[in-house]
């Protein structure tokens, strides 16, 4: 009697607490007027003395330059601090943005917008269209989400034709050349060409050559019912992937999670003529010895070029900033072809300014020229939350594919299905 | 109880009275006792009133007003709530308790302790749990804090969709079970994962077992020459961290380049295998590597237990004309797996979950066409996928629950069984 006296008053207790607890917040402060756009009150936004901005790793040196003309030209301050882009800086300010240590702005591949923007992490920024003509036309696109825009773009990248020039004289111009070429180089360990095409970051390159699309546009906005990876151009790009594998001119060691380390060891010892790889590999290439020529990839036998994927640094306003307007001039500022060009020369990334293409500093350099101008065929990643169901049935269809298990047409059948299914599991119509 | 012959209910009273903390000790007289009860509760009010307030209120509603709520700090707050709201319940209980106690003393017309005494009683009997606290409060916060958190997290619709600061999670009650069990492509990847989770655990971990009972056995052999290296060499595999073994597994396989079918295989005529492509294959060569990696654990731990078996019992096995095969049924096998069982059973638990063997591997691969999942993914490394490409994290919290309430089962009854958790000793 004793135990069941006492748990009734502990639950008296308890009962009691949970009355006694409920909203009682002090005033509400007003709702964020931040999403009203920072159209109206520029004027009124008053100079911070600070501003605060997250870079990539080791890419600082870009930066400071670009500070230092800001703080001359306005006055502000602006401090930076580095952090991986890939996903520090999504995750940090996951933490750190509702604590209230938010900084103003921050670079995030443009793939994460969808997503980042869904958390509220992300505000939408007013940029005159003088400034946003500056830029090429896929980067801004990159940077918008459901037709608004989120940031300006920093840099670009998309994969190239890599080859050893000591045992290919020079690029070819056409896919069916380089197969040709390829079919006399494999022999005995020797390879002509190889591509991860069971990833589908790289198989993108062909199969939306051929004709196929992640998600069609439609209104500004990409349409995630609009799945075109089983359509006529994708069976034809996949079935142009199938016979590299089938026909044993890419040996079944690339294929997998391990492939990419396979594929650089084989370059690396120059047992490959040519790969297709993205700008990052060439500094290993180098530091490897090899003698590397870069070029677009060759146009694919329907005539249009590989549309690979292109990924797009930008920088973005964070919803947490109370400095909106003068952060977008911070932005303006960094992204200014004089500043885009500093950025180039000491990081070699590459600024997709339009008239800094044309600029000696990249023409005359050959990896640099190769990217930009691939870069005009290439297709930005999707970076609505959606493109995250892609690539695990792309890889499994993929795989299946190379090695020669399904048949293009019904692996990329099944694929598109899963892709489907997997959005409307995960991801609820809005 | 002998209630009946008692006069006085000094006991009932004082407990009844310490339903105000405190109240219960004036009334027997301990009045020292009393104050510092008193003066804990209102300390405890007074300091967490707004932990409290603000902690079950988050906790209820996750938030009113996306932005401005934070529905997952507000969890977590709740969670902070919840455990201070436990302490504070274990000092009431013990504040009711002692004034029952010495109520009935008073009973019993026996004296009560003098302030001095309580002082020393405290001292003595309260010292263990001195020392023990700093540990435990960690552990509360290191152990008990993440397990509420992901048990709650079950419960909510906490994905991509329902993400703050932008939007605010809700309770769904156990909506995520249902919809585990029941949207097709969910129960398909469930149970086709749940079912090579369950033959690697135990096909894996009985080959690691039986590989090192059986080398360890071996080399303890008498008239084995040169012991010293042999158990060295069968150490080794141990000594090298084991994701650079995996690592480098991860590259023999390699179905064009690596050792295994380049060299190996081939040398014994044997075409090449497609290890990292096809499911089982994969599952097999993981099952071969887990071995490789587990087996010097059991072995080194055999051998210990292997001498310290005492000769007698063998010779008096010889002497009453026992063969090989009765000596090691009888003798050796049964004192090894009564020193080793829980151990044993913890090597179950660990392949249950060994993430870094599937996930360095082959990542869970290879894919399979219309499923969540890859072909060796077990259930962990499944959880893993949940929440980094797809951002289900409520779904994962639901599985994670699942898959704890399996281990959890499954360990305690295997716990139970074993003869060293029941018996004090054998020999």
């Amino acid at each position: 009697m004793k135990k069941s006296l006492s748990f009734f008053m502990m639950l008296v207790l308890v009962i009691g607490m949970l009355a006694a607890c409920g909203p009682q917040r002090e005033a509400q402060p007003e709702n964020t007027d931040k999403d009203n756009g920072t159209g109206e009150n520029q004027a009124e936004e008053p100079k911070p003395e600070k501003l605060v901005v997250w870079e990539d790793t080791d890419k600082g040196v870009a930066l400071k330059p670009a500070i230092e003309s800001f703080e001359k030209e306005y006055g502000i301050k602006v401090e930076f601090k580095e952090l991986g882009m890939a996903d520090k800086i999504r995750d940090q300010l996951r933490l750190d943005g509702p604590a209230g240590n938010a900084p103003d702005v921050v670079t995030l591949p443009h793939d994460q917008i969808g997503q980042v923007v869904t958390e509220g992490l992300l505000q939408e920024i007013k940029v005159d269209d003088s400034v946003l003509d500056t830029f090429t036309e896929s980067s801004i696109s990159a940077q918008m989400y459901d037709g608004k825009l989120y940031g300006l773009p920093k840099a670009t990248e998309t994969p190239v034709f890599i080859y050893n020039k000591a045992l290919m004289e020079k690029a070819p111009e056409t896919m069916d050349e380089l197969y040709t070429q390829a079919k006399e180089l494999t022999t005995g360990g020797q390879y002509g060409f190889l591509a991860l095409f069971d990833n589908f970051y790289f198989a993108h390159g062909p199969i939306a050559g051929m004709g196929g699309y992640v998600f069609n546009e439609k209104d500004g906005a990409l349409d995630r019912e609009d799945v075109g990876l089983n359509n006529e151009g994708a069976v034809e790009g996949a079935e142009f992937i199938q016979k590299w594998y089938s026909e044993g001119l890419f040996p079944k060691g690339i294929i997998g999670e391990s492939g990419g380390a396979a594929m650089d060891g084989l370059f690396n010892e120059g047992k490959a003529a040519s790969v297709m790889n993205g700008p990052w590999a060439l500094q290993g290439m180098k530091d490897a010895g090899i003698d590397v020529g870069v070029s677009v990839m060759p146009k694919l036998s329907n005539g249009e070029p590989v549309k690979t994927f292109m990924g797009v640094k930008g920088w973005n306003v964070t919803a947490f900033t109370k400095n909106p307007y003068w952060a977008t001039k911070l932005v303006e500022h960094i992204t200014n072809e004089e500043n885009a060009k500093i950025r180039f020369e000491t990081t070699q990334e590459i600024p997709p300014v339009k008239s800094l293409i044309e600029d000696p500093v990249i023409a005359d350099n050959e990896a640099a020229k190769a990217v930009a101008e691939q870069s005009q065929y290439a297709v930005p990643m999707p970076n609505i939350p959606e493109m995250a169901e892609v690539w695990g049935p792309m890889a499994s269809a993929l795989q299946t594919i190379a090695t020669g298990k399904a048949e293009p047409k019904a692996a990329l059948d099944d694929a598109v299905k899963t892709i489907k299914t997997n959005i409307e599991t995960n991801h609820p119509a809005k | 109880m002998d209630t009946k012959k008692m006069t006085s209910n000094h006991g009932r009273n004082a407990a009844l009275l310490s339903i105000l903390p405190g109240f219960g000790q004036f009334y027997n007289k301990q009045f020292v006792k009393g104050a510092i009860f008193l003066i804990l509760t209102v300390s405890f009010f007074a300091a967490f009133y707004d932990t409290l307030n603000w902690g079950f209120w988050g906790l209820f509603t996750l938030g009113e007003i996306p932005v401005l709520d934070h529905s997952i700090f507000l969890l977590i707050d709740g969670i902070i709530a919840l455990i201070v709201t436990a302490l504070g319940l274990i000092i009431y209980a013990f504040n009711i308790y002692d004034a029952y106690n010495n109520g009935k003393k008073r009973d019993l017309g026996l004296e009560l302790n003098s302030v001095r005494e309580q002082y020393h009683n405290l001292l003595d009997n309260g010292f263990p749990y001195l020392m023990i606290s700093p540990g435990f409060f960690l552990l509360v916060f290191v152990v008990i804090f993440p397990i509420l958190f992901v048990v709650l997290l079950a419960f909510t619709n906490y994905d991509l969709y329902h993400s703050p600061p932008a939007k605010l999670v809700d309770w769904v009650g156990i909506q995520n079970f249902i919809d585990i069990f029941k949207l097709d492509l969910w129960r398909k990847t469930f149970f086709g994962v749940m079912g090579w989770t369950i033959v690697w655990t135990f096909v894996a971990t009985t080959l690691q077992v039986a590989l090192g009972i059986f080398l360890a056995i071996l080399v303890n052999q008498k008239d084995l020459k040169g012991k010293a290296i042999v158990r060295t060499i069968f150490i080794l595999p141990w000594a090298v961290p084991s994701f650079i073994s995996i690592l480098i597994f991860s590259g023999m396989f390699n179905e064009t380049f690596g050792v295994v079918n380049k060299t190996i295989l081939d040398a014994i005529g044997i075409g090449a295998v497609p290890w990292m492509t096809e499911e089982n294959w994969t599952r097999l060569a993981l099952i071969f590597i887990q071995s490789w990696l587990g087996f010097p654990f059991i072995f080194a731990m055999t051998t210990g237990v292997l001498q310290s078996i005492p000769d007698e019992l063998y010779e008096a096995a010889t002497v009453d004309g026992a063969s090989i095969l009765q000596k090691f049924t009888k003798i050796t096998l049964p004192l090894v797996l009564f020193a080793t069982a829980p151990i044993i059973i913890t090597q179950y638990t660990f392949n249950f979950n060994n993430f870094n063997v599937i996930f360095l591997f082959n990542g869970g691969g290879p894919a399979i066409p219309g499923q969540n999942a890859g072909g060796s993914d077990i259930l962990i490394s499944w959880i893993y996928k949940l929440t980094m490409t797809s951002a289900q994290y409520g779904k994962a919290a639901a599985v994670t629950m699942i898959l704890s309430l399996i281990v959890i089962t499954v360990a305690l009854w295997q716990f139970r069984r074993t003869k060293s958790f029941q018996e004090e000793d054998l020999m």
